[in-house]
């Protein structure tokens, strides 16, 4: 990521947009068959990684939380490599869905973010204990925007970070190096998605909208 | 329902429906816009008053107040902040506003949003959510006003298509008028061309309506030529295609019995003596010259002037009859002097007499032939070409009574001292076909009712004829009411050079609309040879009211009017000189017929007039006549 300026710019459009799209949550079971059935699509290696995934689902779902946290923080931080959307995608920013990111194996932070959210969110995180949160981080030496996962075990307890600079799941207190500004999840924002459609004016409002739509076709 | 009509109510409901569908649809998207825009302004505003909350460290007070701050500057509803439990930390309410739009446009156009929601946090807390609802009785006010103001834009589009078409229509409904128009007349027997339409189909239609009236036209013209050669062979003199004795006797009783016509008129013999001793000396060729010549100099007075009659009798006597006083003399005199000029050229010893007598036309045809008879014998004395004329100087008592004439007919007409007569006209079947009546005034209170001979020449000079015709049709109108008869009375002529005639006939009829239905006017021949437009006019104006038209004393000179089959007249009474005689002379019967089929052809029907002869009653039925009328017909036992 790349200075103060681009930084807000971000802000402001992914909070318009995560807010605007209406993410909803709650009792939304992960659509197995067509999430492989669209990695089989992409490419036989993106049907391996989502294979992977899909059992790494499975597997840590019986576990508690914080081990889901660790599996999933962890497979997508061994699997994924950091790289700038203009030079994956050729765009200045683009939200990639999950597969999306796990087909190109590359992703910027909110890549990581949205991987993990929506795996998490599959493997039976309640969407209230997670927010995407737009932080300022201290990266060697620099200033960055940049954007982490947050998870509260409880609504008023110190979140665990869920970071691609930091591969290890940490406390937010061991996280100096990070400042949140803004942060949001897709609590009680889910019924607007069901209804987009191509008529739906708000559609095609930016890439957040393709994402969206994206993610949901891919069984999330 | 009318063609125009149709079409008028297509277009109306066209621009109708156009109109309706596009203030529908721009509502409608408009409506759409609205609840975008409206669930963008609660989505963003929450989002930013969300980012400003979680700036301010957690201080509970001035997050209220940024909360407070933006509820009371915008137009909010509601805007309440959650603790992450769901129980409400602050929030703000205003009563919703009522929107101005009437409550059933609120009814079809429901504008539904979502509070827009956002997270606020304080570092790495989550310290609840913001949700804003704005009001939306702006959006409802802001819909209606503009439905109203694209519903009058597009009411005013409408009337303008609206008038767009009604110019179209009437571009259209005027060519269609015309046809009909023409359609109309050709079933009221008027055969009249149109402009063409420039409106392809349309004119197609008058095109083809044109040309079955030319069709017609050419049919009345051939009939009309095959006519001409028939009366050639019934009444006309081989060698000088003058009247042969019989018909110009005939001719003659017709004329002297009419109504109208002069008071006293005149008749010139003229006899080629000594025939048999011209044919020897001059041969047989050269003294058909000379015959030829004087019906040449004879025929000069049948061309020019209307009425007058011209005739052969035989092998050397001509005979012609002047409807006019004071000119027999004369004319024989000119007669004279023409002849007198020509003769000599075709050898000597030419003697020709001229027998010139003036009497009243009452007088029978056999008065008039011994009277003329005498000047001719009185002309024989002397020797060339030799005049003798017997002029009485009976009509100058009329003269001096003029003054007094036209006052007693005025008198008798506005005392209503007037009266109809009637004479039936009869079928085949011995039925009434119409009454004829004509109109008799009682000049002198004490006096008699006169018959129309004796006062109508005189109210013909007078120009009193437009008066006395109004009388009898007013007279026929009421008696119709009476006792629902057809009745037929006479106009003359010279009526309809009378400006303001065919109105105050119009206006009567007006009034009486019942009786006018069984009311006929018919007028002499020569009112469709001389005053042809004024004919056509009257028929214009009164056949549509459903007054009957018809020709009298009709004769040889129908074939003549050349538009005959536009005068738009309903039947022709032929003249007894062209219906008398018919069941003894194959010739006359045949031009009858040919009259008759000529005149069916057109659509009218054909009646006899002064028929005396039962044997020529039967003939007449034989040439399909439909009714006769004359003493025969007023001696019958009519049926019911």
């Amino acid at each position: 990521m790349s200075g103060p300026r681009l930084f807000f710019q971000q802000l402001r459009a992914g909070i318009g947009l995560a807010l605007l799209l209406g993410w909803a949550g709650g009792g939304r079971a992960w659509d197995v068959p067509s999430f492989l059935d669209a990695a089989a699509h992409r490419s036989p290696r993106t049907l391996v990684a989502a294979k992977a995934l899909q059992q790494l689902v499975e597997r840590v779902s019986t576990q508690d939380e914080e081990q889901r946290l660790q599996a999933l923080n962890q497979f997508f931080n061994q699997r994924i490599a950091f790289r700038d959307d203009i030079e994956v995608w050729g765009q200045a920013d683009y939200w990639a869905s999950p597969l999306e990111t796990l087909e190109k194996g590359q992703g910027d932070c909110e890549d990581y973010s949205i991987a993990k959210y929506f795996s998490l969110v599959a493997a039976g995180v309640p969407e209230a204990k997670l927010r995407m949160v737009y932080v300022r981080a201290q990266f060697r030496g620099r200033s960055q925007a940049h954007m982490v996962l947050a998870y509260y075990a409880q609504p008023q307890a110190e979140p665990l970070i869920l970071d691609n600079l930091v591969p290890e799941l940490r406390p937010a207190s061991a996280r100096g190096d990070l400042q949140p500004v803004f942060s949001f999840n897709s609590e009680g924002l889910w019924q607007g998605v069901g209804s987009a459609s191509a008529g739906n004016p708000l559609a095609r409002l930016s890439q957040w909208r393709d994402l969206l739509a994206k993610v949901k076709a891919e069984g999330f | 329902m009318s063609l125009i009509r149709q079409i008028w109510l297509l277009v109306l409901s066209v621009v109708l429906l156009s109109l309706l569908g596009s203030v529908a649809v721009s509502t409608g998207s408009l409506r759409q816009l609205m609840q975008t825009q409206l669930q963008l302004k609660n989505s963003d505003n929450a989002t930013a008053l969300a980012l400003a909350m979680s700036q301010q460290g957690g201080d509970a007070e001035l997050m209220s107040l940024l909360i407070s701050a933006q509820f009371d500057t915008g137009a909010y509803e509601s805007v309440v902040w959650k603790r992450n439990d769901g129980s409400v930390a602050f929030e703000r309410h205003a009563p919703p506003l009522v929107s101005k739009a009437p409550g059933w446009f609120r009814g079809l156009t429901p504008i539904q949003t979502q509070a827009g929601v956002a997270k606020v946090s304080n570092g790495w807390n989550a310290a609840g959510s913001v949700e804003v609802r704005s009001q939306s009785a702006y959006a409802h006010d802001a819909l209606w006003s503009s439905t109203l103001r694209s519903a009058l834009l597009l009411l005013a589009l409408g009337s303008l298509a609206g008038l767009a078409a009604l110019a179209v229509l009437r571009r259209i409904r005027k060519p269609l008028d015309n046809a009909v128009a023409q359609a109309n007349a050709v079933v009221r027997g008027e055969f009249s061309t149109v402009d063409e339409s420039k409106v392809p189909e349309l004119q197609r239609l008058t095109g083809a309506m044109n040309s079955m009236v030319m069709r017609v036209k050419s049919m009345f013209e051939a009939q009309a030529e095959q006519l001409q050669v028939l009366r050639q062979q019934a009444h006309c003199d081989a060698l000088t295609g003058m009247s042969h004795r019989k018909h110009f006797l005939a001719e003659l009783e017709s004329a002297l019995a009419r109504d109208e016509g002069p008071s006293h008129a005149g008749l010139v013999l003229l006899r080629l003596r000594d025939l048999a001793g011209l044919n020897q000396s001059l041969g047989h060729v050269a003294t058909d010259q000379v015959l030829l010549a004087m019906a040449r100099a004879i025929q000069v007075y049948p061309e020019r002037v209307h009425g007058c009659l011209a005739g052969r009798l035989n092998g050397a006597d001509f005979a012609l009859w002047l409807p006019a006083p004071r000119v027999a003399a004369e004319t024989a005199e000119a007669l004279a002097e023409a002849l007198r000029a020509s003769l000599p050229a075709f050898g000597p010893g030419i003697q020709v007499a001229l027998g010139a007598i003036e009497l009243p036309r009452e007088r029978a045809a056999s008065h008039w032939f011994a009277q003329a008879d005498v000047a001719l014998a009185r002309a024989e004395a002397g020797t060339g070409v030799v005049v003798q004329a017997l002029v009485t100087p009976e009509h100058e008592r009329y003269l001096q009574g003029e003054r007094a004439w036209r006052l007693q007919i005025s008198e008798a007409l506005q005392a209503r001292r007037a009266r109809l007569l009637e004479f039936p006209v009869i079928d085949r079947e011995r039925r009434l076909v119409h009454l004829e009546c004509p109109l008799q005034l009682r000049l002198d209170e004490q006096a008699e009712f006169e018959n129309a001979a004796r006062w109508l020449p005189l109210a013909v000079r007078n120009r009193l004829t437009a008066e006395v015709d109004l009388c009898a049709i007013a007279l026929a109108l009421e008696a119709n009411g009476h006792d629902e008869q057809w009745r037929c009375v006479n106009v003359a002529p010279a009526s309809l050079l009378d400006g303001g005639f065919v109105a105050r006939v119009r206006e009567l009829v007006f009034h009486a609309p019942q009786a006018a239905r069984r009311l006929g006017l018919e007028l002499a021949e020569s009112a469709a040879t001389q005053h042809f437009d004024l004919l056509h006019e009257l028929g214009r104006q009164l056949r549509p009211l459903g007054v009957r038209l018809g020709l009298e004393h009709a004769g040889a000179g129908l074939a003549q009017v050349e538009r005959l089959y536009q005068a738009g007249l309903d039947y022709v009474k032929l003249d007894s000189s062209v219906v008398s005689g018919v069941s003894g002379d194959a010739a006359r019967a045949a031009f009858v017929r040919g009259m008759v089929i000529m005149l069916r052809s057109l659509t009218l029907k054909v009646y006899a007039e002064g028929v005396r002869d039962a044997l020529d009653v039967q003939a007449l039925w034989d040439c399909e006549i439909d009714g006769v009328t004359g003493p025969w017909a007023t001696g019958q036992l009519i049926k019911p």
